[in-house]
């Protein structure tokens, strides 16, 4: 690409960013789940930027969202776990959808890649809350969660909301997609 | 999801205390430093030394003290539960009050305290930093910070940029998305009832527009970039220009300082 798509890379992926901010902020519990726990369709400007620009530009919209959402919004215990956390699962969900979808061209590809996307973020933020970041907070708040507490807080909470999480961003991509597919698999500028 | 209020982009209060004079580079290591060591207090007296230290913080950085408060009210849950957790639940030392099966002993009280503390003095640091440093000098003092990481592959001219264009996008990427509700609901669409489903299909009709609105402001403005002979961070020159002040030196002296003390003052 020339400088002129580097360019215009750049602004895409920032606005993006704002735009995933944006999404973030609107965020909601679902019911039945902690309250920590927030469903918002924040992947979804990162999957247009991944699609857009390959895997990395999805990874920067997560990173640029969870600094200004840190920076700005504060985060409630003044250290970014949950930003953490977020970026985490974005990045897999965005680089993992990309890459199959890439991959297995057409909405073939993408429905199989928003799926495994979806079972792969689930799985590893469990492990991930098991080993890293509930330890993490019980650190923070000197109060270890354990035993069967954990698994199950992992088991009916964290694993099916990544899964929920990843359904209902789907569902809105999917058609999302087929309307900017002509935006999104722009010509490359040579 | 509505209705909607516009949302908050950093408290940053305008004004030239001391706080607000530092290099925003000094301002972010120091803080950065500061939550750290604040889990190295164990005790009566480092616990002091920070409420001390925090307090003449604010003192300094003229923020009202009501601005602070009302920054700590959405933490206040998380630490009154804690607190609680604590309270009830972490035994050892003498009974303090006892009625049933509930116990309330030494130990807990003191636990709930220091952790409602810590959680307060991490809070405030925090937001001391925004408080008193605007958006453009926060990005432009990690750009900087991140230029040495510039060797490892960071790009730290392309990631300061980046996050200044968001910034500046988000307000208006916010009224176009109210906008373009109010037109989508003057033509019918309801957004507020029927099932999660339902709800989902009807945000489609406001996605679309707002995505190609987007794509169509990133064209206009790397259009105007490059017509202004923007072409990467090399050889660029800036208008405001960071220049550490005998301040900083002083700031990072009295950081020195409290982290000794703390080290040597915590219970082994």
């Amino acid at each position: 690409m020339t400088k002129q798509g580097s360019t215009m890379k750049l602004t895409t992926v920032s606005i993006l960013a704002g735009f995933a901010f944006l999404m973030q902020y609107l965020n909601f519990p679902l019911p039945m789940f902690p309250p920590f726990l927030k469903v918002d369709f924040s992947e979804l400007p990162a999957l247009v930027a991944g699609l857009m620009f390959g895997p990395l530009a999805g990874v920067l919209v997560e990173f640029l969202k969870n600094l200004l959402h840190y920076l700005f919004s504060g985060s409630d215990t003044g250290i970014p776990i949950g930003q953490l956390a977020n970026f985490v699962a974005g990045s897999i969900f965005v680089v993992t959808t990309v890459l199959i979808t890439r991959k297995l061209q057409g909405i073939k590809g993408l429905v199989t890649g928003l799926t495994v996307a979806t079972i792969l973020m689930a799985v590893i933020m469990s492990i991930a809350n098991y080993w890293v970041i509930l330890p993490a907070y019980a650190f923070l708040i000197h109060w270890e969660v354990v035993g069967p507490a954990k698994t199950s807080l992992v088991l009916y909470g964290i694993g099916p909301f990544n899964l929920v999480k990843g359904v209902l961003t789907a569902l809105l991509f999917i058609p999302l997609y087929q309307r900017l597919k002509g935006r999104i698999h722009l010509p490359k500028i040579s | 999801m509505s209705p909607l209020s516009a949302p908050v982009l950093g408290q940053y209060v305008p004004g030239d205390s001391i706080l607000h004079r530092l290099d925003p580079r000094t301002k972010i290591v120091v803080i950065f430093v500061y939550m750290l060591i604040v889990f190295l207090a164990n005790n009566g007296i480092t616990y002091g030394l920070l409420i001390v230290t925090t307090s003449v913080g604010v003192f300094l950085s003229g923020v009202p003290i009501l601005m602070i408060l009302r920054g700590l009210k959405p933490v206040f849950i998380l630490i009154a539960f804690t607190a609680c957790l604590h309270l009830f639940f972490t035994k050892g030392g003498e009974v303090l009050f006892s009625m049933g099966p509930i116990t309330i002993e030494e130990k807990g009280v003191m636990q709930a305290g220091w952790i409602s503390l810590r959680f307060m003095l991490l809070v405030v640091t925090g937001m001391l930093l925004t408080l008193t440093t605007s958006s453009i000098d926060l990005t432009d003092g990690m750009e900087r910070l991140l230029t040495p990481l510039r060797r490892v592959g960071v790009p730290a001219h392309e990631l300061a940029l980046m996050m200044s264009i968001s910034l500046r996008f988000i307000p208006t990427l916010w009224e176009e998305t109210n906008k373009i509700m109010k037109a989508q609901q003057a033509r019918g669409a309801d957004f507020e009832s029927g099932s999660i489903f339902k709800r989902l299909k009807s945000f489609i009709p406001v996605l679309i527009p707002l995505f190609v609105s987007a794509f169509r402001r990133a064209e206009e403005l790397a259009l105007a970039m490059e017509a202004r002979g923007y072409r990467g961070g090399q050889g660029r020159t800036r208008l405001r220009k960071l220049t550490f002040t005998g301040n900083d030196s002083i700031a990072f002296i009295l950081l020195f300082l409290l982290v000794i003390g703390l080290i040597g003052l915590r219970s082994q």
